[in-house]
């Protein structure tokens, strides 16, 4: 097998393949054995969860690599900085009383408007600390005080069943999701991720810092905001269908800047794609668990990923902080 | 006069009542002998897991909290196997007495609780009553069609497994119990479908758990409901969901 040397286009064409033979292995690995299904399970049941793994870890991974553009800091992803607990506790709110049940858009809108309060904070603070550790450690109060509303909310949710759910909307999962879920999901994170998108030449000024930036007549304020509309998007509506996954974000820019570059606007597409690729490999490994391993339940998601993720974040960590 | 001062001095003495901190010593309680309830615990007046629910609204309620329990006097208490533990600890510690009751998982299991605590609570004729109505009602069941699959599919797709109250309940109604208390994800479900899936209505706010019986995709089997009040704790009730099964098997 030829070595793999790097480069946009090359590095595109394999996460592209990469992407189609995952989804394919998606499509036939299930509950049900390994292979075609049932048309009716492949359709109302493999299908959606195939789409919404890739869609998710799409905006993951997009909001990540913007995210780490934005704020200059490669620590930076929406998990780590709270950005997805408070997602999760908007939709929490909009789902456990019943919102939801009367009126379906209203679970991606909480996610949506939790993770705009969440970005929106983060932003602000970012545009007064430099960045750098300081933000970090905003995002990580910001990720605790969220889990702890998640709690709170779920305590005191109507339902008795509530509480007992906490450990998928802090660590995520996706069995079960039907079609509905992806149609309430598909059109947030497509906007999101074409918001997300075309920042890729500001991103790009914005490295050389804000008023260099400024200089070049870059719009610094607009170019964050935007950021965060489409952060809130993706993530948002992310994680109101497969709760709390995070470290995609954190782990596929860095994944790809050897084979990409250092410039934050190239990684954009290609993290958008490792992104998804990222999430279906995790949702695959989940559903051989009960499989292969004899699991009794599926593993969560963002526990996979967080396994992964982690060890990366430490040896990131050593390396940005002397 | 001098009776009266007597009377309301002896009153206190006769004892304030039972106290009952579990949900299904509760029902118990309230079915068997109302007058001598001191307190509930508060899940009694939720409809939706309590038969009882409409009475415990009017009866006193107590959280699992000693301080709580201690200032009502109770002359019994009674608590389950699990959950209140620590608080079952120091009332036998003040000196309380409290009886602990295991989860009924059969029929004959719930009969016994029943007398037991008709006769704790000094009515064993009611609790004789109640005994006999429930076997002539079970007695009265039809029966499901011969070999008919059921599984009861519980939140988050746990299922009822052999030796559970679901699984006497199905076999009472004379379905065959295909669940083994395992886990089963839709997938599983659509693959290999029972003849009969049985799930607890959902309760008026959602939750993942409850949400799944309510999946679209679950049209394709033919699907029953069933009250959760009368599925979660061991009582008369139980036959009224074996009542409610056998007449959705036919």
């Amino acid at each position: 097998m030829a070595r793999f040397s790097g480069g946009l286009k090359p590095t595109l064409r394999l996460l592209v393949c990469a992407l189609v033979v995952l989804g394919l292995l998606s499509l036939l690995t299930g509950a049900a054995g390994f292979g075609v299904p049932d048309p009716f399970i492949l359709w109302q049941i493999r299908v959606p969860r195939t789409a919404l793994a890739l869609l998710v870890g799409a905006g993951l991974g997009l909001s990540g690599a913007v995210l780490q553009g934005a704020l200059r800091n490669p620590l930076a992803d929406p998990g780590l900085l709270g950005v997805s607990g408070c997602a999760a506790v908007g939709a929490v709110g909009a789902y456990y009383w019943g919102f939801a049940a009367a009126f379906a858009p209203a679970l991606p809108l909480g996610g949506l408007a939790g993770a705009a309060l969440g970005c929106g904070a983060l932003l602000g603070f970012a545009g007064r600390a430099p960045s750098g550790p300081s933000l970090i450690l905003a995002g990580v109060a910001l990720s605790a005080f969220a889990a702890s509303m998640l709690a709170l909310a779920l305590t005191l949710a109507p339902n008795p069943f509530a509480l007992a759910e906490i450990t998928f909307w802090l660590m995520g999962g996706l069995e079960d999701r039907t079609l509905m879920h992806l149609w309430l999901a598909a059109p947030p994170i497509a906007l999101g991720c074409a918001l997300l998108l075309r920042l890729g030449r500001r991103l790009d000024a914005l490295a050389l810092g804000e008023a260099t930036a400024a200089s070049l007549g870059v719009p610094v304020g607009a170019t964050l905001r935007i950021a965060a509309a489409g952060v809130a998007l993706a993530v948002g509506a992310g994680a109101a269908v497969a709760g709390g996954i995070g470290f995609v974000g954190l782990v596929v820019p860095h994944l790809l800047r050897p084979h990409v570059g250092e410039r934050p606007g190239a990684l954009l597409l290609p993290a958008m794609l490792a992104g998804a690729a990222l999430l279906t490999a995790a949702d695959l490994l989940a559903r051989l668990g009960p499989l292969l391993l004899g699991m009794g339940q599926e593993p969560r998601l963002g526990v996979l990923t967080a396994l992964l993720g982690a060890p990366f974040l430490v040896v990131i960590a050593r390396r940005v902080a002397p | 006069m001098l009776v009266l001062v007597f009377w309301l001095v002896a009153f206190p003495a006769w004892g304030a009542g039972v106290v009952s901190l579990n949900l299904c010593t509760d029902q118990l309680l309230v079915l068997l002998a109302p007058e001598r309830v001191a307190a509930l615990e508060p899940l009694a007046r939720d409809p939706s897991l309590s038969f009882v629910a409409a009475q415990a609204a009017l009866l006193p309620r107590v959280p699992a909290d000693a301080e709580a329990v201690l200032r009502l006097h109770p002359d019994l208490v009674l608590a389950g196997d699990y959950g209140a533990q620590t608080t079952v600890a120091v009332l036998r510690r003040r000196g309380l007495r409290v009886v602990q009751m295991p989860e009924a998982e059969d029929l004959d299991a719930i009969e016994a609780q029943i007398t037991q605590v008709a006769g704790l609570l000094g009515v064993p004729g009611r609790g004789v009553a109640m005994v006999a109505d429930m076997r002539a009602r079970l007695a009265a069941l039809p029966q499901a069609p011969a070999g008919m699959t059921a599984l009861l599919w519980e939140a988050r797709g746990y299922t009822a497994g052999a030796g559970s109250l679901g699984d006497a309940v199905l076999r009472a109604a004379g379905l065959r119990n295909v669940g083994t208390g395992g886990v089963v994800g839709m997938e599983t479900l659509l693959t290999h479908p029972p003849d009969l899936l049985v799930t607890q209505t959902a309760p008026g706010y959602p939750s993942m758990a409850t949400d799944l019986a309510q999946a679209p995709v679950l049209r394709r089997l033919r699907h029953l409901r069933v009250p959760p009040a009368l599925l979660i704790c061991g009582g008369p009730f139980t036959v009224t969901a074996a009542e409610i099964l056998a007449r959705g098997a036919l």
